[in-house]
């Protein structure tokens, strides 16, 4: 005979309490802001050496003045994606760190809301890492390039680089929760999530584009409309959005799974 | 059960939990009711945390149930309105404030945040709300997990080992906070491996052992059966022989000069020794401390 005392909220409801408390949790400590920093600084070196750095001839990266090599130029600006990858495994890994998990299970013992809502604020959170990443990386590259060529600004491209990265930063975010599900060890997760990023697909997109162009970072680079070593062209934009899009259900699915049973002492 | 009845009963059945080659919970069974203070009982590592981890859904037991109101805990429509719970290794982010740790989980929860306030007043965080968590002491964590716990304003509320790291005074107010609540109508369970720690807030206990359950009774029962005779004579070889032939179950054990015995009052010992013209120099009742009872429970399930 037992009754309930208050009428279920609408599953909905719920579930946007839940992404509410999700990025309350990132405002409320000062990490975020930490890598926002860094965001900045990390785009603002990469534009300002792509556009300053001296050409060299016979460099296997398309010349500043051509279409290409301007839109690599506003494409460092999706530079954020790196940023947004580790506040997204660090925002599971955290919660296991500090041992926040088990009040955050209590709150809603329902694992695969928890994993969703995370999943849905950590996109915004990358969404906005990119919006500010493109903002100043665009402000900064067109202060510069004045400096070194004259070449047309192809302000066409540019706002389809911008929607591509902020695409591409919300789902590196939650490529990042998915990751950090998995790995668990915060620092094991971190390290790996750079390893992986700036090591290991890096090479593999610039020397093998045949094989790396379908890994996320591939992906992004054919988001972003960018141009690699030897006029390497990357997936078109809609086909690597499916790609990048792809791998993050595929982890995304895999870390809620995992996450179902498993037990949290 | 009514909407006006506070607290729901917690019951555990069969529960057994098997981590890799550690049973740490065997084949447990027992129930807590509301309106009292049940103390969950137990030396370091009896699976007190991982019983009230399956109890609260953390932990998926190998076999058996563990309920509130007979509902699994991620089934109730609202958990942490109806069960509040604090338990040993649950952390806090150290740059986390305690008003906004508990904000994030009022905001899952579907509470309404101006509840934060009022727990961190119950508690007597008021005057710490905007500092870091970081910096609190062990005794400031406790409370700011019972914060969390009251949240929901709930009915039964599962606390793990919730004296820990609190000062005399601490202990002195959660008692009386405690039985407060369970004067309510709450449900109240609260785990310790210490006796002392809680005798003086239950009113019932929960003993277990290396998983299993060894004792759960009002704990004014627990020390019945477990008083013994002191007797004091100069001939403990003849009595203990007399009191073998006229009262075989009676156990007998020498401790300093006196006899200590077991399971025969002092009028049948008086009797017997008489009846053998032993000379006595005390017979006196004496009941063993609690701490003493559950120690030999606890420690007489480990052979």
């Amino acid at each position: 005979m037992s009754t309930v005392t208050a009428p279920a909220p609408a599953h909905l409801e719920a579930r946007r309490r839940l992404v509410s408390a999700e990025l309350l949790k990132v405002t409320s400590t000062k990490m975020w802001l930490g890598m926002l920093i860094g965001v900045v600084l990390f785009i603002g070196i990469g534009i300002a050496a792509t556009i300053l750095a001296p050409e060299q001839p016979g460099a296997f990266a398309p010349r500043l003045s051509t279409p290409e090599g301007m839109r690599n130029v506003f494409g460092t600006a999706s530079g954020a994606y790196l940023f947004a990858i580790v506040i997204g495994t660090m925002g599971m890994t955290q919660e296991l760190r500090h041992q926040t998990l088990t009040s955050t299970l209590l709150a809603e013992p329902r694992r695969n809301r928890v994993m969703v809502a995370k999943m849905a604020a950590y996109s915004a959170i990358g969404a906005v890492y990119g919006a500010v990443g493109v903002a100043f990386g665009y402000v900064l590259a067109l202060a510069l390039l004045p400096l070194k060529t004259h070449a047309d600004i192809p302000w066409t491209a540019m706002w389809q680089i911008a929607a591509g990265s902020i695409l591409g930063c919300a789902l590196f975010a939650v490529l990042g929760v998915a990751l950090g599900t998995l790995i668990r060890n915060q620092i094991a997760a971190i390290l790996g999530v750079l390893v992986w990023v700036l090591i290991v697909e890096a090479l593999l997109v610039s020397f093998l584009p045949k094989f790396g162009k379908w890994l996320p970072g591939g992906a992004l680079n054919g988001i972003i409309q960018a141009t690699g070593p030897n006029n390497t062209s990357y997936l078109p934009v809609w086909g690597a959005s499916l790609v990048l899009i792809g791998w993050t259900v595929l982890f995304g699915a895999i870390a809620a799974a995992t996450t179902q049973r498993r037990d949290v002492t | 059960m009514t909407t006006t009845s506070l607290g729901a009963t917690i019951d555990v059945a069969g529960l057994t939990k098997q981590f890799a080659a550690v049973r740490a919970v065997d084949d447990l069974s027992f129930s807590v009711g509301p309106g009292r203070v049940t103390g969950f009982l137990g030396p370091n590592g009896a699976g007190k945390t991982t019983t009230l981890r399956c109890l609260l859904g953390l932990v998926a037991p190998t076999s058996g149930t563990a309920t509130i109101d007979g509902k699994h805990y991620h089934d109730l429509p609202h958990s942490m309105r109806v069960v509040g719970s604090a338990l040993e290794a649950t952390g806090f982010h150290p740059g986390r404030n305690a008003r906004n740790h508990l904000r994030v989980l009022a905001r899952a929860a579907g509470i309404d945040e101006r509840r934060v306030p009022e727990v961190l007043e119950l508690v007597g965080l008021a005057d710490s709300t905007t500092r870091s968590v970081g910096g609190f002491s062990l005794g400031m964590r406790q409370r700011l997990q019972l914060a969390a716990a009251l949240l929901g304003d709930p009915g039964v509320l599962v606390l793990d080992e919730p004296a820990n790291g609190l000062d005399p005074e601490g202990i002195a107010w959660l008692r009386a906070f405690l039985r407060y609540l369970a004067g309510e109508g709450r449900t109240v369970l609260v785990s310790s491996h210490v006796l002392s720690e809680v005798e003086q807030t239950v009113d019932d206990v929960v003993i277990i052992a290396k998983g299993r359950l060894v004792r759960a009774c009002p704990l004014s029962e627990l020390t019945a059966g477990h008083s013994h005779v002191v007797v004091r004579t100069p001939s403990p070889q003849q009595l203990t022989e007399a009191l073998a032939a006229h009262a075989p179950t009676a156990r007998v054990s020498a401790e300093n000069d006196a006899l200590h015995v077991v399971d025969a009052d002092a009028a049948t010992i008086g009797r017997i020794a008489f009846g053998a013209q032993v000379e006595l120099h005390e017979l006196r009742p004496a009941s063993s401390d609690l701490e003493e009872v559950f120690l030999s429970l606890t420690g007489g399930a480990t052979s």
